[in-house]
């Protein structure tokens, strides 16, 4: 099994001589031909570690940039692997190896710059370790790890190398989130002084099934010694690793650090607690709360702020996800989701005609004003905030500046937006949400449980 | 025949006429422009916006709609690895069938909008969608296979009515 693929099999052959046949017929093959050239001085060797879902995606970011040569995929799925390989094959026109083993591929693989590593939680500190000693740069997807030891142990192999390793927080790469921060709450501090967060992914009861059922074909089996060796027990955990403890850290981890990422990032500064509650309200036989709430708070330069944060799989009701800085002057409500996104101004504060003007924002028209009713009570109600817009669009891929990035810092071009220790200082507090909703107490944070 | 005989027959005739007639151009259309959005992609604003945002990448917000031969997905990717993991579908020939669905579908509108041999560019866009109820039946996508019965039943009308169809470029097969 960890022999090295051949490099020309009879699907590529088929591929090739298909797309050949197409541009007979009509309008021609068609092929992206922005892979770069392997040969080429400045061409980056890439190692695609993991080609799952998670995997593809960013491989599908990974296709838009230029300048990388895709020189093998790894994963331990032969379907993923021939997948993988012949996604690579078809962009680039040239076969990947193919590896079912990490070891075996840093082993055989020569000139490797980069590997990108898209594995379950619990393999991603093994492998982006084993990658940084043997001299790789490495973009490891979030969450670090199923453990806070794991995340550390990341953190030691970096510095120690010497070598590159981004954390796939890729909110942290965004322009709109970049521009939100820099320009608007640092700069302009249209919001006054931040007193509460609010976030929240709800993700609907169908998206968050099980994936597979009884009935697998039998070239999507991993076979059961390569799932045993690799620390899965069946092809369910295999296929739902999410959702069982010693392999994830479950929404709050999968979907929640992304977002609470985001809240110490804008703030500057770690929580000083974190008070949870969860429990398996409706998926009652996974080994992770399906529904997590959270709340955590900081003690900021500008005062206490608080945030709370919910992860539901059981509804997508409230508008799916988002973060919510919420301010005495205004709020910004931003999202990957340009549509979840809105800024309102507070009836009190100054007007923003200067920034409208200078192009900091947009006014968004202003709603129609309802009728009088019945249920008005308007003695008690605040006037409506004004709602903003922000000033453009980010058309590109969630998740390809970041990975851009990423190459640039390794080019020497940039400086990481996120690497290892700066996402351990993030992801820390989120790795101490379930023990706290397990306990049902609040954790006050001491530096044991924040620092590397 | 008395003369109102012929009339009615006539005008009877004339309706069958119609009927082959916009049968194969809708046919024709449905296939040729069904084959050309599969190069169909989006093309997002790279021009930056004025004022400060433009310096941090972002952009107009307005995404255009282009054709390219590099937009080109014969069989969409989502739809792509359900059907690789289908014990049933002929894995050598997937990727084939990806890449020349495209161009089939637009050989089979023009030669049947012009009326290129009709009868048999029917029958062969007919064989390409049972081809694709096949496919869809496999992951139980029953709404597409009705979707496509709609469309055989028009082609089997279009063959009833191939007696009648005029303005065609060559009449023969």
């Amino acid at each position: 099994m960890n022999q090295p693929h051949s490099s020309i099999s009879r699907r590529s052959f088929l591929s090739k001589t298909a797309a050949g046949a197409g541009a007979g017929l009509v309008l021609g093959a068609p092929n992206s031909l922005r892979a770069a050239d392997a040969g080429a001085p400045d061409t980056l060797h890439v190692a695609l570690v993991g080609f799952g879902k998670q995997g593809e995606v960013l491989f599908n970011c990974l296709k838009n940039i230029p300048g990388l040569h895709f020189q093998a995929v790894c994963d331990i799925s032969p379907f993923n692997l021939k997948w993988g390989m012949g996604q690579v094959g078809a962009h680039q026109k040239s076969r990947p190896q193919g590896y079912t083993d990490i070891d075996e591929m840093l082993a055989t693989e020569k000139g490797l710059d980069a590997a990108i590593v898209a594995t379950p939680d619990f393999w991603h500190s093994p492998h982006t370790v084993k990658c940084l000693e043997a001299g790789l740069n490495v973009y490891c997807e979030k969450m670090m790890s199923n453990t806070i030891d794991g995340a550390r142990a990341m953190v030691h192999a970096m510095e120690k190398s010497g070598k590159l390793c981004q954390i796939g927080h890729q909110r942290r790469s965004n322009p709109r989130y970049r521009y939100v921060l820099d320009q608007l709450i640092n700069g302009q501090k249209i919001c006054g002084q931040i007193v509460n967060i609010n976030g929240q992914w709800n993700r609907s009861l169908g998206s968050s099934q099980d994936i597979g059922g009884e009935k697998l074909h039998k070239s999507t089996i991993v076979p059961t010694d390569i799932l045993n060796k690799y620390g899965f027990k069946d092809m369910h955990q295999f296929r739902n690793w999410r959702t069982y403890r010693d392999l994830s850290g479950g929404p709050i981890s999968d979907l929640g650090a992304h977002q609470i990422d985001i809240f110490g990032w804008f703030l500057g500064v770690a929580p000083k607690s974190v008070y949870a509650s969860g429990g398996n309200d409706y998926f009652k036989e996974r080994e992770h709360f399906d529904n997590v709430m959270c709340i955590f708070e900081y003690d900021t330069p500008q005062g206490n702020v608080r945030a709370f944060y919910q992860v539901l799989t059981t509804t997508s009701a409230g508008g799916g996800f988002w973060e919510s800085f919420m301010g005495t002057e205004a709020t910004i409500k931003i999202s990957e989701i340009a549509s979840s996104s809105a800024i309102y101004r507070e009836d009190g504060a100054p007007k923003w005609d200067d920034l409208v003007s200078k192009g900091y924002l947009i006014r968004k028209p202003a709603p129609p004003k309802p009728p009088p009713s019945a249920d008005t009570v308007q003695v008690y109600e605040s006037a409506p905030p004004e709602g903003f817009d922000l000033p453009g669009a980010f058309n590109k891929p969630a998740h390809q500046p970041h990975l851009e990035n990423f190459f640039n810092a390794v080019r020497g071009k940039a400086k990481l937006n996120c690497d290892a220790r700066h996402a351990f200082e993030s992801e820390a507090p989120i790795y101490w949400v379930n023990p706290s909703a397990l306990s049902k107490q609040p954790i006050i944070f001491t530096p044991e449980h924040l620092s590397v | 025949m008395s003369t109102e005989e012929e009339t009615c027959c006539n005008t009877h005739k004339l309706g069958l006429i119609y009927g082959a007639l916009l049968l194969r151009v809708w046919l024709g259309v449905r296939a040729i422009q069904t084959g050309i959005e599969k190069y169909a992609g989006t093309k997002a604003s790279d021009k930056a916006v004025d004022g400060p945002a433009g310096a941090y990448g972002m952009t107009d917000p307005d995404a255009v709609k282009n054709y390219a031969l590099e937009n080109y997905h014969g069989v969409p990717s989502g739809l792509m690895k359900k059907f690789e993991a289908e014990p049933m579908m002929l894995k050598f020939g997937l990727p084939l069938y990806d890449k020349i669905l495209g161009p089939v579908l637009i050989i089979l509108g023009v030669t049947i909008l012009i009326g290129l041999a009709s009868r048999t560019s029917l029958f062969l866009l007919g064989l390409l969608y049972v081809s694709l109820t096949w496919g869809l039946i496999l992951i139980n996508q029953n709404d597409g296979v009705a979707w496509l019965g709609t469309h055989m039943v028009l082609i089997t009308l279009a063959l009833m009515l191939s007696d009648h169809n005029r303005l065609a470029v060559l009449k023969k097969w």
